[in-house]
This record gives C-alpha cells, structure tokens and sequence, in this order.
C-alpha cells in the first residue's frame, strides 16, 4: 500500500508533464479515432449519422469490384518496397560513411530529393515515365536506336516504377539516420579490426551491419505501414491505372470519401487498413523478438 | 531537501500553468466559435421568424438587410471578369439595395466541399459540375429553391430535361443551369489546314462517320506529326466519352427496368463493337495523344488548345479552354457533332449547374437568383438581364473566346431571340466553323446520360479503355464481360438498397 502510494507521489510531476500533450492527444487524435469506426457502423447523411447498420458497410466495401484488386496491389507496394527500398538507404549510408572526401557534397547530394515537394516529385517522374516520344527517358533510350518504352501504362511495371519514384525522394532521409547511426560506433572497433587485418568487406560485415541491425528492425517497420497508406503517387501519376493495376486501399477510401461522399465506407475501409498494419505489426513483432531469444 | 522541494514545487507550477494556459487557449476559442454560432443561430433565427412574420402580415422584403456570398466570382487571374462582375455588383445596388454581394471564389472540389458545407462556410450560390447535381441532392448538402423559382416564374422555363437532372425524385428543384451543353467534337483548324484537310472555302473537312474520323485522324497524324484524336482514359471522363461514341454504334449501356432498378449492359455485341472501334484507334490508325491514360478534362483542352491533337469530344460551353485557357485563336477552332456510327447520330447532353447552400435563407436565395438575372443567365430579357449578356459577349469577344449560341437551356421564346440577337452583334466567329454542330444539336439526336450509378459505369469503362489501350492483345470481349458484371454488382447493391 505504501508502495503504491510512493509511485504515485514519484510520478506525480511526470504525468503533469504528460499532462498538455495527453489532452491534445484524445482531443486530436483518439477521439477523432473513435469517432472514425463509429461512422463506420451507421449510415450518413453527409458526416452526420443516420441509423446503425453494424458491419453492412465493411461487406459493401469487401464487395467493391475494385477492393480485391487495391487489396493485393497494397502489398505488392509494400513487398516491392521492401525489395527496392529497403537497401538502398543501408547501402547508401555505408558508402557515404566509408568516403572520405566529399563526404559533405554526397550527404547533401541524397538528402535533396528530400526537399522536393512530394508533389512536384512525381510530376517529375511522370514526365521522365512519358511513354509517347517525348518522354525523358524515351528520349534517352532513341539516342541507343531503342523504341520508346511503355513505363507507367505497361501494368506489371506499373507498382515498382512508383516505388523506385517513392524511393528517389526518401531514401536519403533514411540514408542520414543509418549514417548517425554508423558514426556513433566506437572507431576502436574498427581500428582493431584493420590491425586484425580485415578489409573494407569484412568490417561492414562483422561490425556495421549488425551495429544497424535493431535500427534497421525498426526502420522497416515504419517503411511497412508508411507504404502501406500510399496516396498521392498513383493517384497522380496513374489515377490507379492502367485497369486498376496501380489502385492502392487508400485511393479507394480517398474515392469512396471525397468522390462519392459515402463517408461511412471510407471510414471502414480506413478501420480495415488500420486492423491490417496492427497485425503485420504484431506478426513482425513476435517474429523479431524469437529471432532475439 | 529544501532545495528539491523548491524544484519540485517549480515545476508543479510550470506544468499547472502551461496545463491552464492551453486549456484557455481551447476555451477562449471555443467560446468564440459558441458566441459566433450562437449569433448566427440567432440571426438565422431572427430571419427565419421575421420571413415567416413577413408572410403572416405581407411586410415589403426590402426592409431586411441580405448578405449573399458569391462563389460564382471570377478566380483572381481573371482581371476582365472581375470587372464584369463588379459591374453586376454595381447594377444590384440600385436593384436591390438591402442586399450585399460579396466575392467568395470557389470553384468546386469534391474533396473540399463537404468540409465546407459542415463547416457551415458554403457560398450562397456556387456552380457544380454537370456530374454532381444528384449526388449533392442526396447527400442534403444543397437548398431545395423550387418555391424561389415558383415565385420568380423562372419554374416552366427551364429545359425539361436539365429541369430532371437538377430534381430530385418527388420533383424539387435545386439548381439552375450555367449552361447547356451536347457533346460534338472540337477541331484544331490550324492542323487541317497543315494536312490538307479543308475545302475551297477553308473550311474543315470534318469527319461525318467513325470511319472518317479514324482515317481524317491518321492522315492529320501522318502529315503534321500531331496526334488527331485526344482519347480520355485517366478518370470517369473517358467513361463519358465513350458512352457517347458506344451510342452511335446503337449501344445502350444501362437498361432502366421501370421499378427503380436498372441492368448493366456493357456487353452487348454493339458496346463491344464501340471498344473494338477505340482499340483500333491506337492499334490500326495510332492516332491518339501519347498516353491517354493521363488525359483529362482539360488535358484534352491543352492538347487541342495548343496543336498536339486535332480532335477532341467536347461541348459548346467550353469553348473558353481552347482559346482563352490554351492559347489557339478565336478563328482557328471549328466544331462539329459526334461522327455517326452504325447505330446513328447521338449527342450528349446536360447542363452546368449552379447550386445554393443548403443554410441559404429563401431572402439569399432570391438575392442570388437576383444577381444571375442581371448576369444574363436566367431566362429573363429584362434590360438588366440583356446588358448582363452583351457584358458576357464583349467580355469573351476581348479575352479571344468565341462567342457562339449557348444550348437552349431555357425554353422561352423571348429569351432564346434576344440570346440570337447578341450572337447576330456581337459574334466574333465565323458562324459556318461551328454550324455543323449547333444542326446535329439541334436535331432528335440528343440524349442525357445513361441512368443508374453513372459514375461508377463511367469507371468501369475507364478501366476497359485504359487496357485496350495498354496491351494490344487485350480481349475486348473478356474485359466488357467483367465490366459488366463489375457494374451489375454495384447496381444490385444499389437496388437491393432501394
């Protein structure tokens, strides 16, 4: 009892700390939460509820002719990310830790595409994905006596040319922080390897990689549900298309919202994708923590 | 000890304060929002009592003040415009001076308007898009102003069919039409004559059949490099596009059962025939822009507008996007109708619509309908009304857009003469460019938007364009079959709801 009593007083001035952020935390964000799978099980006038209609919503969505195609195409983004994005910021943040001359010009150098506007990066892309004549890079392909490419509008090439689009703009951000996290490695260790006579390979093997390995746990984490929610790109550069080859789950809540006003699927749509990311965060949760055991 | 109390108590009083002052911060707004709600509650209130008050003892309607916020106003860009409407502001004061007008630009955003209705900031009056009428009937999100039409006398003037397309079931009213439009198709006259494509006269060999449209289409291609038909393909556009073109090879894509249910149709041999006849189009003829699967609305403009295309699918009352938006010359653009197709000659038709907040007061709403009056654009012929148009005509005449006959959106007499009239005076274009198309508008050829679920058919469609387009060897036949029953999905759902 006096125990209890103790904990409170010690921690007394750390929830009054919490205490401003807690507030506008409920009033922006869980209540707003809440709010959102509420609207999911009643019908709507505009945003104002009607009458309770439990899960009729959820089936209207799962029963969308398009839901299965944005379903898969969600995880093919997520996979390709996975494969195209994931090590390039690794790779990147080694090199440029291993260079040692203009090692200032190349970390600006990555991080650049960071400061254009999300918007204005894939506009740029789209006209080097142009597939007529005066695309960029059918432009660069005619000078090797190559016909112009289809890029965008060829469906199974559709997801990973926007992944590489996605991954230009933020795999130097990403870049930065394994680079932190690289440089704040004792350089003993690698003096004492050099001595031991290990060569450049050696030393990313048996001292950077696993230095970033619990970084890199958690940075893949955070790429999954980031790639997960994609919006804008398809949206700009594909509208979804060709056929739906590029639809993601957030452009069909988008759609459902702000195209057909139906805000109640959207928000269960929004409900679904949430479930979703909280089980693939559950499943990679348990499965690094065995890997740690 | 002392020392750690003191601490401890300084930062119990630095959470407490920064605690309180956010607190005060939510409170001092929240109660701005209260006291701004409850005021407007109240003169809502007040309004409302004094309109019904109004009623009961027939009290002149001049005596309350009237606020009206025009979305309708012209974008900052727009420096003729704004003139033109502050002329209309000028000409309100005398006409009904309890009312003020004040300029609120918005132009329309699916994304941004429910926001802005819940918020409780919809203008008065704003325009919509031909697409959008029944959606924002359903969702209450507009005022119903049959009674304000009714009292106006403006209610049997409006074209019968754009009259449905802005009423709900049990025949309320909650628009007026802009415009009228019927869908022909635009012609970028320079490239004809680059071609080769126009007669003694220099008039443009237009295209009278699908067929003709295909082979004017490659010889443009051929001679000038230019693309010579703009196909839609990036959003629902296309979807009404083609609807358009299936209907002139004798397809009708939704069949109403009569009961309020409705069966897909998308793959019946002539719809079929239509996709196969676009496919071609790429494939046989490759005659169109570079990637139509990123072309829209108004991407379709800029590639007439500024010589990448020669033809587009487009309606009378865009005739500004072509010349003023992108650039071609007044003289240099020529419409005519929708080639025929095995199945006939048919137009779309629809009107762009201006609509009202759902929180207008009957006195708004009259204080608008007022203001669109001396705009030219309601069916009166008031002289108000006549130097509202002869305004529209010089502006557009100024900023290089053709000044050509809307389509009839309202039937009175007196109004279509004086509308002739203001054509006959102020015309900048040579009548013949665009006599081929205002004959097929006005024969028996026109015909609104399939029923049922428009934009979802509009959708499924896009995606059937978007894959005969992409892949050669794409089956027409396959892909109209899942259309179809992607689309009858979606209309069982709906009939079941019903």
């Amino acid at each position: 009892m006096r125990k209890r009593k103790s904990f409170k007083k010690r921690d007394l001035l750390g929830w009054l700390v919490m205490l401003p952020t807690l507030l506008l935390f409920a009033f922006y964000v869980w209540e707003p939460l809440l709010e959102n799978v509420r609207l999911s099980m009643f019908s709507a006038v505009r945003y104002e509820l009607q009458e309770f209609v439990a899960f009729d919503n959820y089936i209207k969505v799962i029963n969308n002719p398009d839901f299965i195609a944005a379903f898969k195409n969600t995880f093919s983004y997520t996979l390709w990310s996975l494969v195209i994005g994931f090590l390039v910021p690794i790779a990147l943040g080694i090199l440029i830790s291993e260079t040692v001359r203009f090692k200032g010009l190349f970390r600006v150098g990555i991080y650049f595409p960071n400061i254009v506007p999300g918007l204005a990066t894939v506009w740029i892309w789209s006209f080097f994905f142009n597939p007529g004549k005066t695309g960029v890079l059918n432009i660069i392909l005619s000078k090797f006596g190559i016909d112009p490419q289809l890029w965008l509008t060829n469906p199974h090439w559709t997801i990973p040319l926007i992944i590489i689009t996605l991954t230009w703009k933020s795999a130097g951000a990403t870049a930065l922080i394994y680079m932190a996290n690289i440089s704040s490695i004792s350089p003993d260790l690698y003096e004492a390897a050099t001595i031991d006579g290990a060569g450049i390979r050696q030393r990313i093997r048996h001292i950077t990689l696993p230095s970033v390995f619990s970084l890199a746990k958690t940075l893949l984490l955070l790429q999954i549900i980031s790639v997960f929610q994609i919006l804008y790109e398809p949206m700009v550069m594909t509208n979804g298309g060709p056929n739906n080859a590029s639809i993601s789950l957030m452009m069909l809540m988008y759609r459902y919202a702000f195209r057909d006003f139906d805000f109640p699927s959207g928000a269960a749509l929004s409900v679904m994708i949430c479930i979703v990311l909280i089980i693939l965060s559950g499943i990679y949760t348990v499965a690094t923590r065995k890997k740690e055991d | 000890m002392k020392k750690k109390a003191v601490k401890r108590i300084l930062g119990i009083v630095c959470c407490m304060t920064l605690t309180m002052s956010m607190l005060a911060g939510c409170g001092s707004t929240s109660e701005t929002a209260a006291t701004e709600a409850t005021q407007e509650t109240t003169t809502a209130d007040e309004t409302k009592t004094e309109a019904s008050g109004e009623a009961e003892v027939q009290e002149p309607a001049e005596a309350e003040p009237v606020e009206v916020t025009l979305g309708i106003w012209p974008e900052d860009t727009l420096a003729d415009d704004i003139a033109m409407h502050e002329g209309f502001v000028e000409t309100m004061k005398t006409k009904n001076p309890n009312a003020t007008y004040t300029p609120a630009y918005y132009k329309y955003a699916t994304d941004t308007f429910m926001p802005m209705v819940e918020s409780g900031n919809c203008p008065t009056v704003f325009e919509s898009w031909f697409t959008e009428p029944q959606k924002l009937i359903a969702s209450k999100a507009v005022a119903n102003i049959t009674s304000e039409l009714d009292g106006k006398g403006w209610l049997n003037s409006m074209n019968p069919s754009i009259k449905e397309l802005l009423s709900d079931k049990d025949g309320n009213i909650y628009g007026i039409p802009r415009d009228g439009y019927a869908l022909g198709l635009m012609l970028n006259v320079e490239l004809f004559e680059e071609a080769g494509l126009v007669d003694a006269d220099g008039y443009p060999l237009y295209p009278k059949t699908m067929e003709e449209l295909a082979q004017t289409a490659k010889t443009i291609k051929d001679k000038t490099g230019a693309a010579g038909f703009v196909l839609l393909a990036k959003d629902g556009a296309g979807g009404w596009h083609f609807s358009n073109i299936a209907w002139n090879f004798g397809a009708t894509l939704c069949i109403d059962n009569g009961d309020g249910t409705f069966t897909s149709n998308l793959n019946s041999p002539e719809a079929i025939e239509a996709m196969e006849f676009v496919k071609s189009l790429k494939w046989d003829y490759d005659v169109l822009t570079a990637d139509p699967t990123n072309e829209d609305w108004g991407t379709g403009f800029t590639q007439l507008g500024t010589g990448n295309a020669a033809m587009y699918i487009a309606a009378n009352d865009a005739v500004n996007q072509p010349t003023q938006v992108n650039g071609l010359p007044v003289d240099k653009l020529a419409m005519c109708a929708i080639p025929e197709g095995p199945g006939g000659q048919y137009s779309l038709f629809g009107g762009t619509p201006y609509m009202f907040s759902k929180d207008a007061t009957p006195e708004q709403i009259n204080a608008a309908l007022d203001y669109i009056e001396v705009m030219g654009k309601g069916p009166s012929v008031s002289e108000d009304a006549i130097a509202g148009m002869q305004a529209d005509a010089e502006n557009k005449s100024a900023a290089g857009v053709p000044v050509i006959p809307r389509f009839p959106c309202w039937t009175d007499q007196a109004i279509l003469d004086a509308e002739a009239k203001i054509i006959e005076d102020y015309g900048n274009v040579d009548t013949k460019m665009f006599q081929p198309y205002f004959d097929a508008t006005s024969s028996e050829g026109l015909r609104s938007e399939e029923p049922g679920l428009t934009q979802d058919m509009y959708s499924e469609l896009t995606k059937v364009l978007q894959s005969v387009i992409t892949d050669k060897n794409a089956d027409v036949t396959a892909l109209m079959n899942t259309a179809n029953d992607n689309y009858q999905k979606l209309l069982d759902d709906a009939n079941s709801a019903n």
